[in-house]
């Protein structure tokens, strides 16, 4: 009887996701209540989570809860602690969610709301959570190893050289691309770059209360540092109206940049507990409150969805981004549907803590879920504002025509009545000098927060308090990815460092630290600056660099997972990681090749480097501009060079796949796996964590 | 009620206790029961060397994605 009661139950979920998705897709005309968006999602994910990712655990990778994890042989209280499944979850979700899934889809909303949030959900059910779960389990049954390691053990040396630089690729890339949103967030806004500001010397007062007064004691510092930068965003209003201190905090791109660039030196080189650390915290307390409360308040306001299904746009003349919804809307949206990144985080800290490997499909596949539910909030509140408004902030001066009433004009040209009064009274409710050209995704996104947030509690009297609180929480947690992965990024080129010189090598060797901040800041920056000098709006190139460079490393850690999966003797489900690993590439390869290749000078590198040096050898360029434009001809095809080595490192992963394969199939090779010795488990079947099991 | 009242406090403490382990709070907790569990001959840190060694390995892998 109890089976019956849950089949249909489970009959009448997929009914309601079935309805919601349909409402979704055909509607048309009148605006669409966002409740429907919720209801589709989150009855696909249910759906998805109760059948797909139950297949996957018992015929793909058959979980195992007899044998030991890596935190039961090694518990060392260190890196392997047991941790109770719940708790993991937070750490893992808290880990991979980061302003890839609130970005992306805001950036992809210009096609519309429909092509992004299918892609979300689907991306995220049949491939992202895929890879983050098969990765998981393969480096709990592997001690732990990274994506890295168990590429060069299960693939090939060449496969594990590529993951490396790929990371790095990546890491610098994305740190490039986030910086820039920030700029673009903080822009002649002194309120929000006040408030940003302040919470450097409030993360230095607790990473020294933290060291000194009261060691550890992360949850009261952080509910005190909270507090401040709560405080400190009210603030920023007196700031703001104050004509000195307003004129203090206005700053241009370049020197917002060179600020952004500055600290990231100073978080890498400086030790990590006075101003990383702490500031880490205070991002994840308010990175957690912030997406809770969006979820609430749209489940509260229930906004109507102002953007159509699909625009004009998807024929690849974008204002916000150029190139056609095939193959730019599955690069623009990575986080969210699915992350090459996640595989790092997959194969790091969280299989050393996991219980039992069953855990892995709860954390694995189901906190991948979470960060696609994230990323569908995210452009539900994208589209919940007026068209004309959303391209008005996210659309480059050079493809509207700056701002006022031309601007204005050209995007009603485009269907998409804007009146220039609008934007000028929605900047002073949201206590901006201009939201004009704003273009990288996170202003257009805390406009729509605010809105939704103004709507719950306070109404338009706390626009404007709302929409900077929105903006520090996109500015803080962007710069703790930015700081953690400078940081990151400087243990590795040390290590590539010291494979010639020996000293270098050394963490604590204060010449080498402040070298290798320095290279890893000044490759970073300069893809920064290259992207807030950029006459198209920087976005426009280094978002889909970020997305092909992530993609990437999907595709090497689906490579990976295949191969484990063909020598585990599951040859038969090897679809499963195969389909969304040719999808991957099928998309990458399309997005290089049109990157590089193609004609329209907004898309194609080499044709928008073409495009400048026909208009120098014309003499359409004045003397004193000349010099800015042959940098830009030089960063187009820098631009261009990488994206063609990114594109060339997917075909030489591929190609080494395929040999190894064919290999293995044809039993040339050996199919040893490297999994860790069985060992059964002494943890009775109710343990649930070192804490957690104490009653 | 008394049910009801008993059930809301146990799931306040293993909430509290969840929030503090996930937040890192009782990291140098865990740290001394795993001690204690292991007869390791290795010197006991004190909470402000466990918590600068903690970080010190936390952030030199990547642990924050985009």
């Amino acid at each position: 009887m109890k089976r019956i009661f849950s089949i249909v139950g489970w009959i009448l979920v997929a009914a309601l996701g079935a309805r919601a998705l349909g409402s979704i897709a055909l509607h048309r005309g009148e605006p669409l209540n966002a409740t429907w968006f919720v209801v589709a999602a989150v009855c696909c994910y249910m759906v998805a989570y109760r059948l797909y990712s139950a297949f996957v655990a018992a015929k793909v990778l058959t979980l195992d809860d007899t044998r030991a994890t890596p935190c039961e042989r090694h518990d060392d209280g260190r890196d392997f602690v047991p941790t109770n499944k719940w708790v993991l979850f937070g750490h893992h979700f808290a880990a991979i969610a980061g302003p890839g899934p609130l970005v992306g889809p805001t950036l992809a909303a210009q096609f519309g709301y429909l092509p992004g949030t299918l892609w979300l959900i689907a991306g995220a059910a049949f491939a992202g959570c895929v890879q983050d779960f098969v990765i998981l389990f393969c480096s709990i049954r592997r001690d732990g190893k990274s994506i890295g390691q168990m590429a060069r053990e299960e693939v090939s040396e060449r496969g594990g050289f590529i993951a490396q630089l790929a990371v790095l690729a990546i890491m610098t890339i994305l740190l490039a691309v986030i910086g820039l949103v920030v700029v673009n967030a903080l822009k002649s806004s002194p309120w929000a770059t006040f408030t940003l500001a302040m919470t450097i010397p409030i993360a230095l007062l607790l990473g020294l209360y933290l060291r000194f007064v009261r060691p550890g004691r992360v949850l009261e510092a952080s509910v005190m540092g909270v507090a401040l930068v709560l405080f400190v965003v009210v603030a920023g209003q007196w700031v703001a109206d104050s004509p000195f201190w307003s004129r203090v905090f206005t700053l241009s791109g370049v020197a917002l940049a060179s600020a952004i660039i500055a600290y990231g030196f100073a978080a890498s080189a400086l030790p990590v507990w006075l101003l990383l650390a702490p500031r880490d915290y205070l991002s994840a307390f308010i990175k957690a409150g912030a997406i809770f409360s969006l979820a609430a308040g749209i489940l509260f306001v229930r906004p109507q969805v102002l953007m159509p299904p699909l625009t004009r746009f998807i024929d690849g003349t974008g204002p916000v981004f150029a190139g056609k919804i095939f193959p730019f809307c599955f690069i623009t949206i990575a986080c969210g549907a699915i992350s090459g990144f996640h595989s790092l985080i997959s194969s790091g800290t969280t299989p050393k803590m996991i219980l039992r490997e069953s855990h892995a499909r709860f954390i694995g596949y189901g906190a991948m879920l979470l960060e696609s539910f994230v990323g569908v909030m995210a452009m539900v509140a994208a589209c919940a504002m007026p068209p004309g408004v959303y391209f008005a902030i996210n659309s480059p001066p050079s493809i509207v025509g700056g701002a006022g009433d031309a601007a204005a004009a050209t995007i009603s040209g485009w269907g998409y009545p804007l009146q220039a009064q609008t934007m000028t009274d929605l900047a002073h409710k949201v206590g901006e000098i201009t939201l004009w050209n704003r273009a990288g995704g996170a202003p257009s996104l805390a406009v729509g927060m605010a809105q939704i947030f103004s709507n719950t509690i306070g109404g338009e009297r706390l626009l404007s308090i709302w929409y900077h609180f929105a903006i520090m929480f996109e500015a803080l947690f962007i710069l703790t990815v930015l700081d953690a992965g400078t940081r990151v990024g400087r243990f590795m080129v040390q290590d590539l460092g010291a494979r010639f010189w020996k000293p270098f090598g050394r963490t604590g060797w204060m010449p080498g630290v402040l070298l290798s901040s320095a290279i890893i800041v000044a490759l970073w920056g300069y893809f920064l600056y290259q992207g807030v000098v950029d006459p198209l709006g920087g976005i426009n190139s280094l978002w889909p660099l970020f997305g092909i460079s992530n993609q990437l490393l999907a595709a090497v850690a689906l490579v990976v997972a295949t191969t484990i999966l063909m020598k585990m003797g599951r040859l038969k489900w090897i679809w499963v990681t195969l389909l969304p690993m040719a999808w991957l590439v099928t998309i990458t390869m399309t997005a290089s090749y049109q990157k590089i290749f193609d004609a329209n000078p907004r898309i194609g590198f080499l044709a928008y480097a073409k495009a400048l040096a026909a208009q120098i050898a014309a003499g359409k360029i004045p003397t004193e501009s000349l010099a800015e434009t042959q940098r830009l001809i030089f960063n187009q095809r820098l631009d261009a060079g990488v994206t063609g080595v990114l594109a060339a490192m997917i075909l030489v992963l591929i190609v080494e796949a395929l040999v190894h394969w064919y290999a293995i199939l044809s039993r040339r090779k050996e199919s040893a796996l490297h999994e860790s010795p069985y060992i059964a488990t002494c943890w009775a079947a109710d343990y649930s964590g070192a804490s957690h099991g104490d009653d | 009620m008394r049910h009801a009242a008993k059930s809301a406090s146990r799931f306040l403490r293993r909430f509290w206790r969840g929030l503090r382990e996930w937040c890192g709070d009782a990291a140098y907790e865990s740290y001394l029961r795993s001690k204690g569990r292991r007869s390791s001959s290795c010197r006991t840190l004190s909470p402000a060397e466990f918590y600068v060694e903690q970080l010190n390995r936390r952030y030199s892998k990547p642990n924050r994605c985009c």
